[in-house]
Order: structure tokens, then C-alpha cells, then sequence
């Protein structure tokens, strides 16, 4: 079928068709956009003061990224005019320049952006006082800390007694309200005393449970015997189950949390009838990504799976404390359940990075023989269509130059 | 472009189109410096912010996409201009909207405010229905018929 009015505009309405389309499509993208554009306004100034995330997003990477968008806005305009002008060499050079724009692009957000958000934890506490104590155990080892001494320097001393609150609140206040005012300062008190408090860094290790596994028993009358409880728990991980035999029963000793409960559960199945204790605690050095916070809330028989997280605080490199897991309310990554900011963020950016997405998807379409073949038949109408890529091109980033102020500086 | 009449020549297009690239750097330096330097309110920040945006949204709208030698996307313009008021007047109905009931009173919001909001929310997407009626009614606009007589009597000959 052909579609007429590809490159001749339309008489009535005055465009050739494409044009016409993609500007209803752009329509159609501002009503979505707007839609979410307006939430997010909306739950901004909703907002109670203290819970909207601020001071978060890196400035620079935010300009940054603008820059790259605003550069392969550019380069996919000249890579039109290079068509106009009946250049295709021309139009290859810019639209590379413009794919490379738009993988860095998602790299940043993608590769950078996101994922150093989902490492980063709030951390609200049951009773914030908890945390004198805790910065006496450890936070003051940092005044003498090397490179970052002279600019913690202020709260480097103020490990002890009351100070430990004004570096809590300065950590407080950047987060949630970039700069110190009578509000901020209302507010941090108030979270002070009654235990709201959120205080943001890295999960730097933990201690988590070690569990023994141990069969105790089994259905001796269903045919089941003691050499296949020994194979069983083989299976299960245990290298050499008949020397773990003691008291009656056979043991899989000092095991995780996942692996005792999937022991459990298969051994169970099987007709043995099995006890899970912990054994004791190990810390492990970690970095972990997403760690969800069911985690902290899982217990075998009454003991928690994990007894203790080192919080490594925001802005403090060196400076980590341990929190017992009985005195954290909620632990929770900067994930998209994390807050009312994070839900719109990652889904506005999302949408956009999406956006941009598909679009490097058009582009290599067209730079490869099966679309270039439209410019060995019909030059203009490529030329066209190359023109109806760019409309929507510069429309992701005019969505992103609305983006940029309203995520990184409000 | 060949829809447009008086749109420039490619070499004076480029050249446009490399001032608006120095523009859109220009305005996100500046935004940035702004944020660094100065620690302003929220709303300052806000419609600083946004007017800079905006600047920036306006000349990629015009040049990169050519709005500005292609008037005759004056409909859909009509259309995404309505929607932003549109919106504007949802959330007007939305911040006027306490609880369950609508509610003119609230100390934090002067009444006023929420009316003209909820009066843009009633009225725009009105009009815009009445654009459009009128819009399908009418014939081919007069510019764009007179390459329509041509062609047609072109044929004939």
C-alpha cells in the first residue's frame, strides 16, 4: 500500500503526513508526560517538611547528562540539514555522533545513577538516643582519620555526648532540606525525640546468622532409614553427614540462612523431621545491592537472621557504626517503595530513559542498509523521515530539560 | 521543509542551529551556577528554574523543531498549549479538593487561586472542544488551497 503525501504536504492540512503525525504523537506524549509532570508537582508541595528527599541527586551528574542530551539534540538536527543538502556521508557522521550521545546517556543513568541509589540506605530508628552510645563505641576514631580530617574537623570532635546530635543533624538537614533554617532544624528535633529519624548511608557489613540443620528423627516405618537421612543431608551440603553425627540426630552444621531453608524444606518433604537453630554470628563484608529489608525481619526460632548491620553515614567515610537490628524500625534502599520521591522519580525518569531508549533503537535502524534503502529510492522521503525522528528526539529532550531543574535542584 | 514558505536557507539554518545549542549550554550552566552559588527559597528556586526550562524548551520547539516556519501546526499547538492548562487546572481542583469535599476555606490557600484554577479546568478543554468542532467544519484553509487549484489545473491541462 502507498501512503500518500510522504513528502508532497497535504493540501488541507499543509504538511506532508508524517509530520502531521508525529506532531500528534508529540501531542499525545505531553498529555502522558504532563500527567506524571503535574504528581510530581503535586506531591512535592503535598509534601510534610523533612520527608521529601533532597540534596540527593549529584548536580553534576545531572548537568552533566543535560549537556550529552542537549549535544545529540544538536547533532541530529545537523544530521538533517546534511540530508537536505544531499550529503549521506554527512548524515553518518552526525547521527553516530548522535547514537553515542544517547548510549551515554543511558549509561549514566543506567549504569551509575540507579544503581548507586539502590545501594543507598535510610535507616529509621526505634529509639534515636541509641545512637549516643553507639557514637562513643566507634564514630570518634575519625578526628585523627587522614585525608578527610580537616573538613570533618567541625564534627570530627563531636563524637561525645550532645555534639553527636548537631552532626546527626547536619547529615539530616542535607538530606532532607539541603540547607540548615528554623523548619529544618524543628524538624530534625522533633525526629530526634521521638525516633523518626532517618539517617542515610552504606551498609558496609553485617552479621548474619549461621544455622545448624539437624534431622532428628525419621519415618523408620515408611522405609526410611538412617543411611538415607545421611544421603539426604549429603545432598543437601553436607560433605560428610555420617561424621556430623552426634547426640541422636544427624547435623548440618554452621550453614546460611537460604540454603538451611531450602535443607529444611527438602528434607522435609522426604519424611525427616528436621530442626533449624542458629549456631552463632558471622560477620560479612558487603556491599549488597537492594538489600530488601525483609531480610532484617526473617528469624529462625525467635533469633533474627541477621543480628547487626555497619552503617558507614553519608559524608563520613571512615566513620561507621553498628546498629543492632532490635533498635531499627525500618531499613530500606532508595528503591521505588523506599518513599513518595523515589516512586515518582524512578518512574518519570524511567519513562524518559525509555524514551531514549527506543529512539537509539530508530536510529540504528536507520543507519543500517535495510533503512537506508529509502534513500537509494526516494531521497526526500528519508529525508523526511530522518526530519519526523528528529521532532521526536528534541521532544525527549526538551522533557529532560524540564527534568533536570525539577529533579536535581528542588 | 518545502511546506514552509518562508523558511531560510540550509547554511543560515545550521547557523541558527548552532546559536541555539550555545543557548541551551548557556541556560544549564547558568541554572547550575544559580543552585551553587545562592541558597534560595524553594519557590524562587522553583520559577527560576522553570523560567530557564522554559527559555530553553522555547527555542528548541522554534528551531530545532521548526516550529517557527511551520505555522500551520497551529491546531496541534492549540491542543498541547490547552493541555498544560489543562493540568494546571486539575491540580487546581485537586489542592481545592480537602478530604472527600471541596473546601473554600482553607487558611493555606486563598480562594481565589483555586477558582481560577478550577474555571481554566472547565473552560480550556471547552474551548478546545469548540476549536476543534470548528476547526472540521470549515474548509481547507485559503493558504493551503491555492497549491490544491494549481495542481488540479494543471492536471486538466
Amino acid at each position: 500500500m502507498e501512503i500518500p503525501y510522504t513528502v508532497k504536504p497535504r493540501p488541507d492540512t499543509g504538511l506532508y503526513n508524517a509530520k502531521l503525525g508525529i506532531w500528534l504523537f508529540l501531542a499525545s506524549e505531553v498529555m502522558l508526560f504532563g500527567a506524571l509532570f503535574s504528581s510530581y508537582v503535586l506531591l512535592r508541595v503535598g509534601a510534610e517538611p523533612g520527608t521529601w528527599s533532597m540534596g540527593l541527586m549529584d548536580l553534576f551528574v545531572g548537568a552533566g547528562n543535560t549537556m550529552v542530551l542537549i549535544a545529540s539534540s544538536m547533532f541530529v538536527v545537523l544530521a538533517w540539514a546534511e540530508l537536505k543538502q544531499g550529503n549521506l556521508a554527512g548524515y553518518k557522521k552526525w547521527k553516530w555522533a548522535t547514537i553515542a550521545c544517547a548510549v551515554l546517556f543511558l549509561c549514566v543513568k543506567w549504569g551509575y545513577e540507579w544503581p548507586s541509589k539502590f545501594k543507598h540506605y535510610d535507616v529509621w530508628l526505634n529509639n534515636a538516643t541509641v545512637l549516643h552510645e553507639k557514637f562513643d563505641e566507634g564514630y570518634h576514631e575519625v578526628a585523627s582519620h587522614g585525608e578527610h580530617a580537616d573538613d570533618e574537623h567541625e564534627h570530627g570532635d563531636a563524637a561525645h555526648g550532645g555534639d553527636v546530635e548537631k552532626h546527626v543533624e547536619k547529615i539530616y538537614t542535607t538530606r532532607f532540606f539541603k540547607e540548615r533554617s528554623e523548619p529544618s532544624h524543628a524538624a530534625f528535633d522533633d525526629a530526634w525525640r521521638n525516633g523518626t529519624l532517618a539517617l542515610s548511608g552504606h551498609i558496609n557489613a553485617y552479621e548474619e546468622a549461621q544455622i545448624d540443620v539437624r534431622i532428628t528423627d525419621w519415618k523408620a516405618d515408611a522405609g526410611v532409614s538412617e543411611a538415607d537421612a545421611e544421603k539426604a543431608l549429603a545432598k543437601q551440603g553436607a560433605e560428610d553427614a555420617a561424621g556430623l553425627r552426634l547426640n541422636g540426630g544427624l547435623l548440618l552444621s554452621k550453614t546460611g540462612y537460604d540454603i538451611a531453608k531450602r535443607a529444611e524444606y527438602a528434607l522435609g518433604q522426604a519424611g525427616f523431621t528436621v530442626a533449624l537453630s542458629v549456631a552463632g554470628y558471622e560477620r560479612v563484608e558487603a556491599h549488597p545491592w537492594m538489600w530488601r529489608t525483609k531480610r532484617v525481619n526473617e528469624d529462625i526460632g525467635g533469633k533474627p537472621r541477621v543480628s547487626s548491620i555497619v552503617f558507614g553515614l553519608d559524608h563520613s567515610h571512615h566513620q561507621e557504626i553498628t546498629l543492632d537490628v532490635g533498635d531499627i524500625k525500618r531499613l530500606s534502599a532508595y528503591e521505588p517503595k523506599h518513599s513518595t520521591f523515589f516512586g515518582i522519580y524512578y518512574t518519570i525518569t524511567g519513562l524518559h530513559a525509555a524514551h531514549v531508549f527506543g529512539g537509539i533503537l530508530i536510529m540504528l535502524y536507520n543507519m543500517l542498509p535495510i533503512g537506508l534503502g529509502l534513500w537509494h529510492r526516494d531521497r526526500e522521503q528519508f529525508t523526511n523521515r530522518i526530519e519526523t525522528f528528529g521532532l521526536f528526539w528534541h521532544f525527549v529532550d526538551l522533557v529532560w530539560i524540564f527534568l533536570f531543574p525539577i529533579l536535581y535542584i528542588l | 521543509m518545502s511546506d514552509s514558505h518562508d523558511s531560510p536557507t540550509i547554511p543560515d539554518l545550521i547557523k541558527k542551529f548552532h546559536f541555539v545549542g550555545g543557548v541551551l549550554v548557556f541556560g544549564t550552566i547558568i541554572t547550575f551556577v544559580i543552585d551553587l552559588m545562592f541558597a534560595l527559597p524553594l519557590a524562587l528556586s522553583a520559577v527560576i528554574g522553570l523560567l530557564i526550562a522554559l527559555v530553553k524548551a522555547s527555542f528548541v520547539v522554534a528551531v530545532f523543531m521548526h516550529y517557527k516556519w511551520d505555522k500551520k501546526l497551529i491546531w496541534i499547538t492549540w491542543t498541547m498549549v490547552l493541555t498544560f492548562f489543562f493540568f494546571a487546572g486539575m491540580m487546581g481542583l485537586i489542592i481545592w479538593a480537602d478530604g472527600d469535599a471541596p473546601n473554600l476555606a482553607r487558611n493555606e490557600m486563598s480562594a481565589i487561586w483555586v477558582l481560577l484554577a478550577s474555571l481554566l479546568g472547565v473552560v480550556l478543554p471547552a474551548s478546545f472542544t469548540v476549536f476543534t468542532v470548528k476547526m472540521l467544519s470549515q474548509p481547507a484553509p485559503v493558504e493551503a488551497a491555492a497549491p490544491k487549484a494549481r495542481r488540479t489545473a494543471k492536471k486538466k491541462s
